[in-house]
């Protein structure tokens, strides 16, 4: 065959066609390209498909060790097999891959009935965050000196950026820790025990999570949501009217989670 | 192109004396035990976030030196190379100083996804322009030569024009980068593929070959005949250590590296294995001197 006359000839449409290819599309125009020499060309295209799907099965099941474990493996390839092959990674740092399995769960048929899954799998998905979440120095109290305090109400501040905020009808803290490789006999988790509110973040190099109370969580959720201290203060004071801003700080302070402040409308960013 | 012959010259060297890639499972171990090896690489896209993993790259980087060895800028694709991915790569680089950068002959990103696997290219001219650019691109993003691996294939592609060992020559000669000759990888594809891997060996140019990879593989049936898969798995099998001593004789001793990747054992059975490469190395550079005085 003379160059050009092929229509995957050109290097664009041979990865298009190829990349599809791999992840189950049926395509003779590539198998015609690929030498045979003893062995037919889909079969030697099935050695990277094959790899395709082992390796980044084997990436899901690094950053959903539960949700594995919840599903079994054997299930849980089956299901990351349907999951990979409408979400490819984005980019090549495999810490990244997969944020939308919690949401891919939760309308999977075969899962459906597990309705406290897409909820550990958030979790995992949030330690996941926070183990590779960039650094961030947390601002010192003597940086907030220079506000008056008449407008601390103002102040709008950056978290750290290894910290999520996680509500769940589940108990899901209970659920994963019932199944982590330690715990020898599995205690049985009491489903209908009720929900939780967790903060999960990153200290010294370890990730882990802590409950908050319903107060706690507002606030935090409000600022991690963009809004001022004041505002959130308020909604906080809505369950727990004993609440008083200076102390509020002080906590947050305290907690090195804020990393950044702001007295301008807008996002805070970092320090 | 690339028939040089540079065989006995030992170069004195930053990295004599092999080193291994070091994997998640052994990070601890390396830190608490400062184990006797010349260096170590890592795949950066494992430590491009903050957290414990780059903390810890950190502290084994004040004690040996770090080669970066990346899987993820698909200089192959058609696609340019991510720009944000080469920002993060060039951070990298800045902080952790690397002793060498290297990458693969191959595809990954198809449609703007990330396949996760070094793929084949057909070896044209239009393949060639457009890895040139993109590897020029690459040393422009990070203010360095990088290496080009040769890749373990599992099919070639019947309108390739330029055999593998001359497109790497090529690349090299345009661009300015080294080449990492992957001794397992030339063992694997002239398998699969059919071809002599001490031809392959002999017709890359030797000045250019800046690293050597050694690992192991696994033997798997396709369509009733038996393939090789590159998977880093086993000890390194006793054709590559053949081919190895061939490379050494032909290039001169060049920093090698021990890659284990799945099934990973104990660290002293990888450490073992890169004791075993320089002992290999040292042979095989004794013997070509010899040969040579003769």
């Amino acid at each position: 065959m003379r160059a050009g006359r092929h229509p995957l000839r050109s290097l664009g449409d041979l990865q298009g066609v190829l990349g599809r290819a791999l992840l189950g599309s049926p395509a003779p125009g590539v198998v015609s390209l690929i030498a045979a020499d003893g062995i037919a060309p889909e079969a030697r295209l099935d050695i990277y498909r094959h790899h395709v799907f082992a390796s980044l099965t084997a990436s899901l099941e690094a950053t959903y060790p539960v949700v594995c474990r919840l599903l079994e493996r054997r299930f849980f390839a089956y299901a990351a097999d349907a999951f990979i092959r409408g979400h490819l990674p984005a980019g090549p740092c495999l810490f990244e891959y997969g944020a939308e399995l919690a949401g891919f769960l939760a309308d999977f048929p075969a899962c459906r009935h597990l309705e406290y899954l897409p909820d550990v799998a958030r979790l995992e998905w949030a330690l996941n965050v926070a183990a590779h979440a960039d650094d961030a120095a947390p601002i010192s109290p003597s940086a907030l000196e220079s506000v008056a305090p008449a407008r601390v109400g103002e102040l709008r501040f950056a978290f750290d950026p290894s910290l999520s905020l996680l509500r769940s009808p589940w108990p899901i803290d209970r659920i994963w820790r019932a199944n982590q490789a330690e715990v020898g006999t599995e205690p049985l988790v009491n489903l209908t025990a009720g929900g939780v509110r967790l903060e999960i973040r990153r200290r010294d190099d370890v990730v882990g999570f802590r409950e908050l109370t319903l107060a706690d969580y507002i606030l935090r959720r409000a600022l991690l949501d963009g809004e001022r201290l004041g505002t959130a203060t308020e909604a906080a004071r809505d369950v727990d009217p004993g609440l008083d801003l200076t102390g509020l700080l002080g906590a947050l302070l305290q907690d090195n989670v804020l990393v950044g402040f702001s007295l301008s409308p807008g996002r805070a960013t970092s320090a | 192109m690339g028939r040089d012959v540079t065989i006995g010259a030992c170069p004195e060297g930053a990295l004599e004396g092999a080193g291994i890639g070091l994997r998640a499972p052994h990070v601890a171990e390396v830190i608490t035990t400062r184990p006797h090896v010349a260096w170590l690489e890592v795949h950066p896209e494992n430590y491009m976030g903050g957290g414990a993993a780059r903390h810890a790259l950190t502290r084994i980087r004040a004690d040996y030196p770090i080669a970066l060895h990346g899987v993820g800028l698909s200089l192959g694709g058609v696609d340019d190379p991510d720009a944000a991915h080469l920002r993060r790569l060039r951070r990298l680089v800045d902080e952790i100083q690397p002793v060498l950068v290297s990458e693969h002959l191959s595809w990954s990103v198809a449609g703007g996804s990330y396949l996760n696997h070094l793929l084949p290219l057909p070896y044209t001219e239009e393949s060639l322009d457009i890895v040139c650019a993109h590897v020029t691109r690459a040393q422009e993003a990070l203010g360095r030569p990088i290496l080009m691996e040769n890749p373990s294939a599992y099919l070639r592609f019947e309108h390739s024009t330029i055999p593998e060992p001359d497109f790497l020559g090529e690349i090299a000669r345009r661009t300015g980068c080294g080449l990492l000759c992957d001794v397992n990888n030339i063992h694997v594809s002239a398998h699969n593929l059919g071809f002599d891997p001490v031809a392959y060996i002999d017709a890359l140019p030797a000045r250019a070959i800046g690293e050597i990879h050694l690992a192991g593989n696994r033997a798997n049936d396709a369509d009733g005949r038996t393939v090789l898969i590159d998977d880093h798995g086993a000890p390194v099998a006793p054709e590559v250590w053949r081919l190895y001593a061939h490379a050494i004789a032909r290039f001169g001793i060049r920093p090698t590296l021990v890659e284990w990747d799945t099934d990973i054992p104990p660290l002293d059975v990888v450490l073992d294995e890169a004791r075993h490469a320089e002992r290999v190395a040292s042979h095989a550079c004794r013997e070509a001197s010899s040969a040579l005085a003769r």
